[in-house]
């Protein structure tokens, strides 16, 4: 496919992207962000059998300790968007590290679970979200040509932290017991403060003009947050975009076709993400492995996964695929599927050790293209408010996901189903991807035709500054008289 | 050692002979079910390929036991093989037989009586030739449900629970703590602000109120049972505030050190290049130029781009 790939990708940020650099702090930074956030909640769990005991209560008790982080992790995510929109992420950042650190701390003296579910579960998961949002936000700042790669080495710190919070915190538990854990790994959460003060803001030295004055653009601090919108070009489409226009938060993203199709896919697709993690263990068991196996068979796809998500960025950022991202998102989600459907063929230990690892990669392709693909159709500029709406919608299939999955296990009796509804349910979200955005790109394939190019279908067309190969520079920038739609969208695509 | 050449080797335990009480009825300070006339019996019997086989028996009374092994004969079919019976691994005197060889197997049977002294592992030994196969009775007391090998961590002023539970019903739970070589029996009645003990059948649970750091420990719980108490150690460590503060503080530091070090970074090197234009910030005339270069002149464009 050779249409324009997310011409809205090609958004103007207004300054060249370092793509380097400093940059790669920022990414370093990002990971950790995003390490914390995503391993957090997970590797919480180890305490739960202790806590368990402590207070009387039953095990789905305490589960919902790490469901309530999760789903307030998700559903800060607007918030967070706002606050990125108008602040910068590094503040952002900093006071959702402070928020963890409290959070955590707090709940080291509760006494009741209660307690328990509002520090680490409301505040902590706050404070994650005010972790992951941003990090996520200022990949797209700081990287345009090597986003991809970059993506996936940031999101790698998912499972690299994951690996490494499990026994930490098993050693912690056996030292300090959970209220000293709690203590200490209160501590070890202002490390995001760390990551957050690496992330320098990044722009150009202008002053913004407020809002009021402008022709739509998102109103920003100063010293801060890049965002200087282009041009006249975009008056139409921000003519009617105004009227909508949040400030902060920009709602005319559910009018973005892209960003519709993006999220119906994905809300799909959560169903069937997370259940075969959380059932890959009962279900060796089920087949007859001891407990120490089936926990290394995750402990397989744990750590194919860390290499998994930066190999996926680095094939996404080649010249072939990265024109191709989502066509490449939908693949990855196909292949996830299909590995899942294939799960109940898979027979002994062996068997399901080989499917670990191919899901592994598959689990780790898809985490790694995730927001890559969602910068892509949206832009950078208006990517902060898209991850913010698309993880407080994607909030419910995630947590839904796993108890469906075991309903499904209680009714039949048999994990098989569960496998194959998940595999067939992944199906189902990468085909409409791929579907639908195979119709969303020749549709504004004709709208650019129909309208010469100077339609206000293309978003942020690229200044045409040499963002192809470094320092190569463009010929045809936005020039409005000119139909240099295409040809920058080409350019970019040759640029990589 | 173990005779290969006994091609299905199969030593199936006929019955266990008590008189007394069926374990799966015991409860505590009732009289014995049965007349002691008669001859109660539950068998079990179990086929094994290999040439040993482990039965676990959990005796909650002392009875007198009867313990019978079959063994399979092999092709050959020896008339005699000399048979025996050990306990925990030496024989016992005058166990050793000749045993014949009845409808192609050997048998051997033996009565015990079984109290809490000599609980322990039991063996019927076949001699066939010079290879040996046997059967091994592990006769115990009711064992705990759980393992506490790692200490309990607990904090002074806080409190700590620690639970006890086994199968079958015990005449009496009992805490003790250890003192050196020594137990100190816990009487909850008599300290309630420190202890607080829970009996619930088949399970109990003791709570430390108000810890300090003597109180570190080892607990032990007893379930009482007509031949023997069975017991399961728990180690409790009682540590204060201050220990799990220290690496706090160090973490806290060192967050602290990283972001001043970081923003320092950034403040000096964003002085040293206030007079050239910064790698990653390209002020916007400059944006202006580079665009110009490269656009053939649209500063229309780029003022409009300004603006905004």
């Amino acid at each position: 496919m050779n249409g324009n790939m997310s011409p809205a990708s090609a958004s103007s940020l207004g300054y060249i992207a370092p793509d380097g650099g400093w940059g790669w702090a920022v990414v370093f930074g990002a990971f950790i962000s995003i390490g914390f956030s995503y391993a957090f909640p997970k590797a919480l769990t180890v305490f739960f059998k202790d806590i368990q005991v402590v207070f009387g209560a039953s095990y789905s008790q305490i589960a919902w300790i790490s469901s309530t982080m999760l789903a307030a992790m998700y559903a800060g995510g607007p918030i967070s968007s706002i606050l990125v929109n108008r602040y910068g992420s590094r503040p952002v950042v900093i006071a959702g590290g402070v928020m963890c650190g409290v959070a955590m701390v707090t709940a080291s003296f509760g006494n009741t679970i209660t307690h328990l579910y509002i520090c680490v579960g409301v505040i902590g998961g706050f404070g994650l979200s005010f972790n992951l949002q941003p990090s996520l936000a200022i990949i797209g700042k700081y990287f345009h040509v090597r986003r991809p790669l970059a993506n996936g080495l940031a999101m790698a710190g998912s499972p690299v932290f994951l690996c490494t919070l499990a026994p930490f915190n098993q050693y912690l538990f056996n030292h300090f017991g959970w209220r000293g854990s709690f203590f200490i790994l209160g501590a070890l959460l202002l490390n995001c403060c760390v990551a957050g003060s690496l992330m320098r803001p990044i722009g150009p030295s202008v002053t913004v003009e407020r809002p009021a004055q402008t022709n739509g653009a998102r109103q920003r601090s100063p010293a801060d947050v890049p965002e200087v919108k282009v041009t006249g070009r975009n008056t139409c489409l921000e003519e009617g975009c105004m009227a909508n226009v949040d400030k902060f938060l920009d709602l005319s993203l559910f009018k973005h076709r892209g960003f519709q199709i993006y999220i119906v896919g994905n809300t799909v697709m959560f169903f069937g993400f997370f259940a075969p993690v959380v059932f890959l263990a009962p279900y060796a068991r089920s087949q007859g492995c001891d407990e120490y196996s089936s926990a290394f068979l995750l402990s397989i796809m744990g750590f194919v996964d860390m290499f998994a998500r930066p190999g996926t960025g680095l094939v996404a950022n080649t010249r072939w695929i990265r024109p191709r991202i989502q066509y490449f998102f939908s693949f990855a989600i196909i292949f996830n599927g299909t590995c899942h459907l294939l799960c109940p063929i898979a027979s002994g230990y062996a068997g399901l050790a080989v499917y670990a690892g191919f899901f592994g990669v598959a689990f780790g392709m898809v985490c790694a293209l995730l927001f890559e693909t969602l910068m892509d159709l949206v832009g950078p500029q208006r990517f902060s408010s898209a991850v913010g709406l698309a993880t407080i919608i994607e909030c419910c299939p995630v947590l839904l996901g796993p108890p469906i999955g075991g309903a499904l296990v209680d009714t039949f009796g048999d994990y098989k189903y569960l496998y194959l509804m998940c595999g067939a349910v992944m199906v189902l979200a990468g085909v409409f991807l791929l579907v639908m955005n195979v119709y969303y790109y020749r549709m504004l394939e004709k709208e650019e035709e129909i309208e010469g190019g100077k339609g206000c279908e293309s978003q942020n067309v690229e200044l045409g500054i040499g963002v192809g190969k470094r320092g190569e520079p463009w010929l045809g920038g936005e020039e409005p008289e000119n139909d240099q739609d295409t040809e920058g969208d080409k350019t970019r695509r040759k640029g990589d | 050692m173990f005779s290969p050449w006994i091609s299905s080797l199969q030593l199936i335990l006929i019955a266990l002979f008590w008189r007394g009480i069926f374990t799966v009825s015991l409860t505590a300070g009732t009289v014995p079910l049965l007349d002691s006339n008669v001859p109660q019996t539950l068998s079990r019997s179990a086929v094994i390929t290999g040439d040993s086989l482990v039965e676990k028996v959990e005796i909650l009374t002392p009875i007198d036991l009867q313990l019978s092994c079959t063994c399979n004969a092999n092709p050959n079919k020896l008339p005699n093989v000399t048979g025996f019976w050990r306990k925990d691994g030496i024989e016992i005197d005058n166990s050793r037989l000749t045993v014949l060889l009845e409808k192609e197997q050997y048998n051997l049977k033996r009565e015990f009586s079984i109290d809490g002294d000599n609980l322990g592992n039991y063996s019927c030994v076949f001699y066939v030739g010079d290879k040996e196969s046997r059967i091994d009775f592990y006769l115990t007391a009711p064992e705990m449900e759980g393992k506490q090998d790692k200490p309990v961590i607990a904090y002074v002023g806080d409190s700590v629970t620690m639970a006890c539970k086994i199968k079958h019903l015990p005449n009496a739970w009992i805490w003790y703590k250890a003192n050196g070589t020594q137990q100190e029996l816990i009487n909850a009645t008599t300290d309630p602000l420190h202890y607080k003990m829970v009996v619930d059948g088949n399970a109990t649970k003791l709570t430390l109120k108000n810890l300090k750091e003597l109180d570190s420990g080892v607990y032990i719980c007893s379930a009482v049972y007509n031949i023997k108490a069975s017991v399961k150690q728990m180690e409790v460590r009682v540590i204060s505030f201050m220990e799990p503060l220290k690496p706090f503080i160090a973490i806290v530091a060192e967050v602290i050190l990283l972001v001043t070090l970081i923003l320092f970074f950034e403040r000096w090197g964003s002085k040293k290049s206030d007079d050239l234009p910064a790698e990653n910030m390209i002020p916007v005339d400059q944006l202006d130029k580079l665009t110009q270069d490269d656009n053939n002149g649209m500063g229309e464009s780029n003022a409009r781009q300004r603006n905004v």
